[in-house]
């Protein structure tokens, strides 16, 4: 059998590393990552749960797969990356990257009440800078300016209840 | 144990793990019990376990569990003669407690007169400052002006904390380190509390460097007696929200202990308080302590007190609501050490952000000594309207290091996926020299920032990458081998027979 290629991003897609996996029996693999090959005993317990033996060590490791992405945990450190094959690799790379030009949408990923306007249209803004307050589960959150600009529009009044993914404003 | 009023069916006018927990000591004492749930909860754990379940609204907390009235119905409707009112929403709304009483229902809790005595913070610290015990500096009462408050606030000398009136849980509670940060400040604490107690009164009080949040549980029957359950020590605070609590506190010694029930005891009888309460205390750097609140209700943090003592809460508040009895002093003996750990929805890594969601995975702890108070499962959605607490974890041990080294081991044992929590954050905060020492104050969690949210290992990202590259190749070609087995099995059966039969044929 032959080896399959995968990519890992990493860092939210600004690191890549290759991996070659290679089954050589049941449950048993050949992984080659960094020039180093490695013999991996994988046992899959219950949904999430595998049982990994890389050469002798013992690693019991948590897969939370999120959509396209998963959250990896191990130990006490949690690894967000997305797996995909060679062929999905290159489809990603070719559009090229997302870049912070031009207009930015300020959205609250959860669903609340806008509870504050600390920016109006017009208003210059440095990245990281609050623009809203949301109220969300009890606790305040800022929405913040996700780059250096100015605020384009408020698309919310204050006392709003609101959708989470709705765009609250805009930034440029 | 005399018993002056029956309880027959008890409603649980809360939701989530608090919910589940007094629902849990119902079904022990055979009692029947009723739940209440919002739009958002019909699914909620606590609606599972109730013997009976009313709906009471949509899901904003202010339109169902905030609604004395939608409570009172459903009592009504179900023939409930009890409410348990857990902590927070309505659980120190005197107006709510009588109302219940109006209505012939037993409000397990203290007496209306009681919560309104302690409710209001400001006429608490007056009554307190009467019976001689000592309190923090600050306003005299609540302010309604913000240039006034702006006033008071530097009269007092910054840093100041600003205060909700009705408040706790450090809901409604900000810190205000410099004059330009006050009005700002100010709107956010009104707005917090309004929306979680429905009264946006505020105060002030000077705020002490470096304390620690020390509380005394009590509980009081209605034939006068007063007792007190030892301490638990709550400085780990993350935005004036407990995380970790212990007990006892490695701060405070006999004699101390001794000073601060007899202070949380005479606090109580000031106001005639009956049922449990919690007397909390702030200790400077000199074991001075200062009366801060009191909260007329079962805490949070109740379980590191039922582990150490063995004594269940709740079914003592309601023998208490009852006419029963408190055990007598020497009857509360303390033993052993008790941590426990708020599991939080939210994510360390992004600010603390809530995670609401669908929680797609869980597995949690087992092992000796060990108490999981959840309000989830496996396969539900944490709604994203309340309070992001899903469990409390606690563990017990006969010294204070075993059990913290014990809940270090659970939370790692503790893995819920769909969502992210703070359980590596919690084993951080646990496994700090600063904490594993003792010597920690409501600092705790500021000063060590950097050191509680650590980045991945790198030492573990090659095995991590591994595990995902070996789980990808088993999902993609042990899914095409088996699709091409299934596929292609009966024609190679019938090639298997046919080459068989050939075969034959050429044989002489």
């Amino acid at each position: 059998m032959t080896a399959t290629t995968y990519v890992a991003l990493l860092d939210g897609g600004k690191r890549e590393e290759t991996l070659q996996v290679e089954r050589v029996e049941p449950g048993v693999y050949e992984v080659t990552l960094r020039g180093a090959t490695h013999r991996v005993d994988a046992y899959h317990h219950d949904h999430g749960t595998i049982s990994l033996l890389v050469d002798a060590e013992s690693y019991s490791v948590q897969l939370d797969e999120r959509g396209n992405g998963m959250r990896v945990h191990l130990r006490d450190s949690v690894f967000p990356l997305e797996i995909l094959d060679e062929r999905r690799a290159r489809m990603r790379r070719a559009p090229g990257r997302l870049t912070a030009d031009g207009l930015l949408a300020l959205t609250s990923r959860l669903p609340g009440k806008v509870v504050g306007i600390l920016r109006r249209p017009g208003e210059a803004v440095r990245e990281g800078e609050g623009v809203l307050v949301v109220e969300a589960m009890g606790m305040e959150n800022e929405i913040r300016s996700p780059k250096d600009g100015k605020v384009v529009e408020i698309a919310v009044g204050a006392g709003q209840s609101i959708e989470g993914g709705t765009v609250l404003g805009t930034v440029e | 144990m005399t018993e002056r009023r029956p309880i027959r069916k008890i409603l649980v006018a809360n939701r989530g793990e608090i919910a589940v927990r007094v629902l849990r000591t119902c079904r022990e004492m055979g009692i029947p019990t009723v739940a209440v749930f919002s739009e958002a909860d019909r699914g909620s754990l606590h609606v599972r376990l109730a013997d009976e379940a009313v709906h009471i609204g949509p899901a904003p907390a202010r339109d169902s569990y905030l609604v004395p009235e939608r409570i009172l119905e459903a009592a009504a409707r179900t023939g409930a003669d009890a409410i348990h009112p857990g902590y927070g929403f309505l659980s120190e709304r005197a107006d709510f407690n009588r109302a219940c009483r109006q209505a012939g229902l037993t409000f397990i809790g203290p007496p209306p007169e009681s919560q309104e005595a302690m409710g209001v913070k400001t006429s608490a610290r007056r009554r307190m400052q009467a019976a001689g015990v000592p309190v923090v500096p600050g306003s005299e009462g609540p302010i309604a002006d913000e240039a006034e408050a702006a006033a008071e606030a530097a009269r007092i000398g910054f840093p100041v904390m600003l205060k909700a009136a009705a408040g706790g849980g450090g809901k409604g509670m900000k810190r205000c380190d410099r004059a330009a940060d006050f009005a700002k400040l100010w709107q956010a604490a009104k707005r917090e509390s309004a929306s979680a107690f429905g009264d946006d009164r505020i105060y002030l009080e000077k705020f002490l460097d470096g304390p620690r949040h020390v509380e005394v549980q009590i509980f009081a029957d209605e034939h006068g007696n007063v007792v007190h359950m030892g301490e638990r020590e709550c400085s780990v605070q993350r935005r004036h929200q407990k995380i970790v609590e212990e007990s006892p506190s490695a701060v405070v010694d006999a004699a101390m202990r001794a000073a601060m029930g007899k202070v949380a005891v005479d606090a109580a009888r000031a106001v005639a308080y009956v049922g449990a309460g919690t007397v909390e205390l702030l200790v400077d750097s000199s074991r001075s302590f200062y009366f801060l609140e009191m909260n007329t209700r079962l805490q949070v943090e109740h379980p590191v007190t039922e582990m150490v003592t063995g004594i269940d809460l709740v079914r003592l508040q309601i023998e208490v609501a009852r006419g029963g009895r408190v055990p007598s002093q020497q009857e509360i003996a303390p033993r052993g050490h008790a941590v426990e750990a708020r599991i939080y929805a939210e994510d360390p890594a992004r600010g603390f952000l809530p995670s609401p969601g669908k929680i797609t995975y869980l597995r949690v702890p087992g092992g000796p000594g060990l108490r999981d108070d959840s309000g989830v499962y496996g396969g539900w959605v944490v709604p994203p309207y309340y309070d992001p607490m899903i469990s409390k974890l606690a563990a017990w041990a006969p010294t204070r290091e075993q059990a913290i080294d014990r809940l270090l081991r659970a939370l790692a044992d503790y893995h819920v996926h769909g969502i992210a929590t703070n359980t590596h954050y919690l084993r951080a905060v646990v496994d700090h020299p600063a904490f594993r020492s003792g010597s920690y104050d409501t600092g705790f969690c500021t000063t060590f920032a950097k050191e509680l949210v650590k980045p991945p290992d790198p030492a573990l990202e090659p095995v991590a990458l591994v595990a995902a590259a070996v789980a990808a190749h088993r999902r993609d070609h042990d899914r095409a081998e088996e699709f091409a087995t299934r596929a292609h099995a009966p024609s190679t059966a019938w090639a298997r027979l046919g080459r068989l039969r050939a075969l034959r044929k050429v044989e002489p």
